[in-house]
């Protein structure tokens, strides 16, 4: 099992300069499984005949769709396929860190889930604030950053910073619960290791079945999390390209 | 007292009154929630599952800032002062 947490692997790439191993294998084979699923359900689509594949992930699909129409309009059909991608992906990075244990026990460089560390959540945040900009300024031209002045011209540096925060605590977010949840599960299982005694009582036999209420916990988080991720994606989105009252 | 003793005994306390906080903020802010999804569902009960859904989307949104106020007093424990390292080196 991982010993400690924050320590990653690193490999030295050129141009990049050192890179973390770990998550960079994890998030690999996380796209791989994300993408086989997402072909796989949208490859029953293709069929004449609703079959039993379509049935099960049709909700999730529907459900994400209607937010989307219902915050974006007409106009949000592009972005469906973008943010259905983005919610099955982001579940399966959180979701990994369950089966990395095993992994690494087996000898893979796997780490813990990809979503706790930094490095990935900043990118994904960052994506989503560039592709609002480019949308935005594509539908309404430069005109769109005059809101930034509004409703009066002494807002702007207010509304510079709330533009700026949103990147920064949609990748915080994202990234501190799942980290969290890794840290709380390597806290219990040192306390388990450790053999803690209280008088006759054996605190650490009394504590070894908490992993499993924490990785409850962790993947109810992680769902949450993907979820939310998502819909702050769209709700920023639509923000920016409604148009003005 | 050595001051390895201060320092592990100073960040015990912080860590202490982190969670407090976190701890008290985050139950009344999630005790708001369900209370209000609780008069909204009593209100109109065939909204229950739209209700629930925004429920847990509150607590997703609210919870996150107990934890990462939870992640910085860990890493103000285990990274920061060492506080495992400096009491075995204290038991010693």
């Amino acid at each position: 099992m991982k010993e400690s947490i924050g320590e990653h692997l690193t490999w030295t790439w050129p141009l990049v300069g050192s890179v973390h191993a770990d998550t960079i294998l994890t998030t690999w084979v996380a796209m791989v499984v994300a993408l086989i699923f997402l072909a796989w359900v949208g490859n029953s689509y293709r069929r004449p005949r609703v079959g039993k594949t379509q049935t099960i992930f049709e909700g999730v699909i529907d459900y994400i769709s209607d937010l989307v129409y219902g915050s974006l309009g007409r106009g949000g059909e592009p972005f469906v396929p973008f943010f259905i991608a983005l919610f099955i992906y982001l579940f399966t990075l959180n979701q990994f860190g369950i089966l990395s244990y095993p992994l690494h026990l087996l000898g893979f460089p796997f780490g813990g889930s990809p979503t706790g560390d930094l490095n990935t959540t900043v990118p994904y945040a960052l994506l989503i604030f560039l592709m609002i900009q480019v949308v935005a300024v594509r539908k309404k031209g430069l005109g769109y950053y005059r809101h930034l002045a509004q409703p009066f011209a002494f807002m702007l540096p207010i509304n510079l910073v709330d533009e700026a925060m949103r990147p920064v605590t949609l990748a915080a977010r994202l990234f501190f619960n799942i980290f969290v949840g890794e840290l709380l599960f390597i806290v219990v299982a040192s306390i388990v290791r450790q053999q803690v005694m209280i008088g006759p009582f054996n605190l650490s036999l009394a504590a070894a079945i908490v992993p499993i209420f924490i990785q409850f916990f962790n993947f109810f988080v992680g769902t949450i999390q993907a979820f939310i991720f998502t819909l702050l994606g769209i709700v920023y989105l639509s923000l920016a390209t409604t148009e003005e009252h | 007292m050595s001051s390895e003793a201060l320092v592990a005994a100073a960040t015990i306390l912080a860590f202490g009154i982190i969670i407090l906080g976190v701890a008290f903020g985050s139950a009344v802010g999630d005790g708001i929630v369900a209370s209000k999804a609780v008069e909204a569902i009593s209100r109109q009960p065939e909204a229950r599952p739209n209700i629930f859904l925004f429920m847990f989307l509150g607590i997703g949104v609210l919870e996150a800032f107990p934890i990462i106020g939870l992640g910085l007093g860990f890493y103000l424990l285990l990274v920061v002062a060492n506080v495992p390292a400096l009491l075995s080196h204290l038991a010693k």
